[in-house]
């Protein structure tokens, strides 16, 4: 078995963050609050960038535990095929939404690279910002993804205990803990731009799994150093399968475990999902997070369909339409951002000044 | 008329004004309205050409009076603010271009490197450039010599509010410039624009100042009247600074008159 990465274990910059999260730490949430709300203020604005998933395919490869994809689940296997990927996309649309993450299990024969490159190639034709949240790759096929117009990859690590890690990924290739723990740096040695990391909270202990989660974006953030870096907080969710998550992590624990990111991290993108309530989504505008997640259909297809039977990975709380969603933020005197990026910054990440092409971007193959 | 001179364009107001981070168009518009400011930058990235209600260009675009600037924040190499600077001037028509290139998300430092190069492409193609740069004395002659409009050296790192934290290297870098100079990011206060202006800065970039202030029309027109007062404290001539006092009986009367 190969050893644990020293940075993971290294405690010199989290002492701070440590005491903003012991369960008994002297740090009141309200003052928390009030110094993440004003860090957010100052560096992100009254805004609120937006962005939806489209799953992909829920074929699967490994059985983690908690998943409602896992392979030895009996549910609908399907994947999008071009033309459905090209509807999705236009539904999608007409939400307003252009910031697509797009999602699949781990690798198979089903949803393989070429599918998944296929698929960015596109979404980059409608979409002004287009991210992944699949399978480890290699950094030769993050590269080509970038230049697909890909500019981010999404890859929990779901926790960072290893021995937990070990009992909840059965088999498939998720098992490899470090190879996954390996996988963000790949994407950015292949030129993606940004990537995003987490933490399921409820499969480990979630103070430890925060410490060791923040050491993974400061390693990955001293290595490279043009990284966009985003954090998530998912909760765990009534799943398909019905997995009871043994460390339950309070609305309390998630506030204070968010605020505290803030002020570690002032210049981090802090993202939540519509796996919380709209009503804690509505308050935690303002106070540290920067990115939501809108209008989530959580089963393959979901945006075209409007009446799918199919069970999706997890449930999700927050049900509103973009436009609810975009009224309450309005009411909390938040902007909601749609397009927040431009793809003519698409591309591989590495700067190169020796030789600059001011024509067309290269054509993707 | 004390103006500020752009290439061929000339503007009488010296508050330039960014248009993130408000809480909506509609009042950003009304900040902007308050501020007098005719300069305004737009990031490209904020140009939405398929969905109203969050794109910043088509509502200034309608605004009377105003010129656009738009901005490259997001691109982090020259070839990719060259590519954006392409976009947007054939959108917005303007003959400015910010060249931003801040490679690190995180601090939004801009790259010298890259801005250079970037910057002396795009005025060989006839464009404006207004460099976002470190406050760099040597960056800024080069930007100069290959024929940018103005240098924008940071007071501070942009958002943090610390004022204008790079005033040595600021100085020297308005004694030497040909072009105009002005301080971008960092300002949280009115007084400290009229400080960058008495220093003899040609403009000043504000942004999340006014965005977050508690009433941005209110503050943004507070940014304009510190600008003017800055700049006319400057024109008259600020009294010089003296570690000592001037003694009324001098020490050297005994050498007569020179």
């Amino acid at each position: 078995m190969r050893p644990l990465p020293d940075w993971l274990t290294d405690d010199r910059e989290t002492a701070a963050l440590a005491a903003m999260l012991a369960p008994d730490s002297s740090s009141s949430l309200e003052a928390l609050a009030a110094e993440s709300r004003a860090i957010t203020l100052r560096r992100f604005g009254r805004t609120m960038t937006l962005y939806a998933p489209l799953y992909l395919s829920n074929y699967c490869s490994s059985g983690c535990v908690y998943c409602g994809f896992a392979s030895d689940r009996k549910t609908v296997r399907h994947r999008l095929e071009p033309d459905e990927t090209d509807r999705e996309l236009a539904a999608m649309k007409k939400l307003g939404i252009s910031d697509v993450l797009l999602l699949t299990g781990e690798r198979t024969a089903a949803a393989d690279f070429d599918y998944l490159r296929q698929s960015v190639e596109i979404a980059a034709k409608t979409m002004q910002r287009v991210s992944v949240e699949a399978f480890p790759m290699s950094v030769a096929e993050y590269r080509a993804l970038a230049d697909c117009g890909c500019t981010g990859i999404t890859i929990y690590q779901e926790t960072y205990n290893r021995e937990r890690y070990e009992a909840l990924h059965r088999w498939g290739p998720k098992k490899d803990f470090i190879d996954r723990l390996e996988t963000p740096a790949r994407a950015l040695e292949g030129g993606i731009k940004s990537v995003g990391l987490g933490v399921l909270l409820g499969l480990s202990d979630p103070v430890e799994d925060a410490l060791s989660l923040y050491r993974h974006l400061r390693h990955l953030g001293r290595t490279y150093w043009r990284a966009g870096m985003s954090l998530s907080f998912p909760r765990m969710r009534p799943q398909t399968g019905g997995y009871e998550p043994p460390f339950a992590v309070d609305d309390h624990t998630l506030a204070r475990m968010i605020f505290a990111f803030r002020i570690a991290l002032p210049d981090t993108e802090l993202v939540l999902s519509t796996r919380e309530s709209a009503a804690y989504r509505d308050g935690m505008s303002g106070l540290g997070i920067t990115r939501m997640s809108i209008e989530s259909r959580t089963t393959v297809g979901g945006y075209h369909e409007t009446e799918n039977k199919e069970k999706g990975q997890f449930e999700i709380f927050d049900d509103r339409t973009a436009k609810e969603f975009c009224t309450a933020l309005r009411k909390k005197n938040i902007e909601p951002v749609f397009k927040n990026w431009e793809p003519a910054y698409n591309g591989p990440s590495d700067g190169n000044t020796a030789i600059i092409h001011t024509g067309e971007p290269q054509p993707c193959h | 008329m004390d103006s500020l001179q752009l290439g061929s364009y000339t503007f009488s107001s010296r508050l330039i004004l960014g248009t993130g981070k408000f809480s909506s168009a509609a009042v950003m518009l009304e900040a902007v309205r308050a501020s007098g400011a005719q300069l305004i930058t737009v990031a490209l990235r904020r140009f939405n050409r398929e969905q109203a209600e969050d794109d910043l260009f088509g509502p200034l675009s309608a605004m009377k009076g105003i010129t656009l600037m738009p901005n490259t924040s997001g691109a982090s190499t020259a070839a990719e603010a060259v590519r954006a600077a392409h976009i947007a001037r054939e959108l917005s028509g303007s003959a400015f271009i910010k060249v931003e290139i801040h490679p690190n998300p995180q601090h939004l430092m801009p790259d010298p490197i890259e801005t250079f190069e970037a910057a002396r492409i795009l005025a060989k193609e006839g464009f404006l450039v207004m460099p976002y740069i470190t406050a760099d004395p040597v960056l800024a002659k080069r930007l100069e010599e290959v024929g940018c409009a103005s240098v924008m050296p940071l007071g501070s790192a942009i958002g943090s509010g610390q004022g204008v934290a790079t005033a040595a290297m600021i100085e020297i870098i308005i004694r030497e410039s040909g072009i105009p100079v002005i301080v971008d990011a960092g300002l949280r206060s009115p007084s400290e624009a009229a400080h960058a202006m008495e220093m003899g800065c040609g403009a000043v970039l504000v942004n999340s100042a006014v965005a977050v202030a508690g009433n941005p029309p209110e503050m943004a027109e507070a940014f304009a009247e510190a600008v003017s007062a800055g700049r006319k404290a400057f024109r008259a001539g600020l009294m010089q600074k003296s570690g000592s006092a001037i003694a009324t009986s001098p020490l050297t009367t005994f050498l007569g008159t020179y």
